[in-house]
């Protein structure tokens, strides 16, 4: 994963959307290999074989539904970033937000409002997290804080030290 | 003689109007003009056309690739091949749901509808089908690249033939291999194509390997 950047912002479409093809396509194949396998009639080569038709029929679906969300997200991303000039956690926020509006547009008004408040808290938690790490990892670069220059911090003016006999009395 | 030659204006190459004045008018009339009397960087006096001028120049960093690697890749190409199986499947979707609605007389809201749902499934069927594949191709060409350090068009051809056996692994014998000999025909042709462009760029007559 370390020789991976992103791309810029109209080819970064395209490549969220592999990714998170390639996401679905992974995750749900093992997602539905656990669930085939559990759900498969007894016996270990029936059970092989229900896994194997559950990958099969359903992590394609999986990976399309990741990709359609990717894209979508990036296309809005990529949109709000032309238009508000800027790059912060809130263009993906409304992104997730929008995201989730649209892709739930033919469920009714009640889905949409739902599934963009889903989207747009789940996009939160993940910057929110983003930051937060961003901020730990901060914490061990930073410089040590300079030596005090406060003057109260240091002695009191008025009995100066000095060496010699003439001021000993002070301490004791 | 050396006094002139201390009167004139420093120089880098000894300006041979000194020596010999009727052949260096003669011969160097346009070097003469232009540099040997004024004090020029021994630099400008260069032909340009020894600089390089056709190909890009480019600073790698040390120990990076000169190329990128099929993962960087990977995710770009699984993203265009998605994209364009849901343009193909969803053109495809508008000619079928045309056809059917026609065909059953429906018009107005389930007309749309109808067509909707057409374009849905299609787009997400061709889509789907497309980005698995490749997905199954980047993922055997990152494996390949990273079993034999290195990336050529072996990778390629083999990436391909294993995408066609795995996609139809389930489906029989006779269809795995099917699958893998049209996997194998699809990444040679692009191999020879590619072979083909490079011998394009380095001398203009084509080869045939």
């Amino acid at each position: 994963m370390e020789e991976y950047a992103r791309e810029p912002c109209p080819y970064r479409i395209v490549d969220d959307c592999g990714g998170a093809f390639a996401m679905g396509c992974i995750g749900g194949g093992v997602f539905q290999a656990i669930k085939g396998f559990r759900n498969a009639p007894s016996g270990f080569s029936r059970r092989m074989i229900g896994s194997m038709a559950a990958i099969k029929t359903r992590s394609p679906v999986i990976a399309g539904n990741f990709a359609v969300w990717g894209g979508m997200f990036s296309t809005i991303d990529c949109t709000l970033v032309h238009f508000r000039k800027k790059e912060d956690p809130w263009n993906s926020i409304i992104s997730g937000a929008a995201t989730g509006g649209i892709l739930a547009a033919r469920n009714g008004v009640p889905a949409m409002a739902g599934s963009a408040i889903i989207g747009g808290v789940l996009l939160a938690l993940i910057e929110g997290v983003g930051i937060l790490f961003t901020r730990i990892s901060a914490e061990q670069f930073k410089n040590p804080s300079p030596p005090t220059e406060d003057p109260s911090a240091l002695a009191d003016p008025a009995n100066s030290f000095s060496f010699g006999p003439t001021k000993n009395n002070q301490y004791q | 003689m050396s006094d002139d030659y201390l009167r004139k204006p420093f120089s880098i190459a000894p300006s041979p109007t000194v020596d010999d004045p009727q052949t260096a008018t003669t011969n160097y009339t346009p070097a003469t003009s232009t540099f040997s009397s004024a004090p020029v960087s021994p630099y400008l006096n260069y032909d340009s056309r020894f600089l390089q001028q056709a190909q890009p120049e480019f600073i790698f960093p040390e120990g990076a690739n000169k190329q990128r690697g099929r993962f960087e890749l990977a995710f770009s190409q699984i993203g265009s091949s998605v994209m364009i199986g849901g343009g193909i499947g969803g053109l495809a979707g508008v000619y079928n749901g045309f056809k059917a609605t026609n065909a059953l007389n429906q018009t107005g809201k389930l007309r749309r509808t109808q067509l909707i749902n057409h374009i849905m499934k299609q787009g997400s069927g061709t889509a789907n089908t497309l980005g698995t594949l490749a997905v199954l191709y980047s993922a055997c060409g990152v494996l390949l690249q990273y079993a034999r350090d290195q990336d050529d068009n072996v990778n390629t051809i083999i990436a391909g033939s294993a995408t066609g056996l795995l996609y139809k692994s389930t489906a029989g014998l006779r269809k795995c291999a099917l699958g893998g000999a049209i996997g194998l025909g699809i990444s040679s042709l692009y191999c020879l194509y590619l072979l083909s462009q490079e011998n394009n760029n380095t001398n203009s007559s084509p080869k045939f390997l």
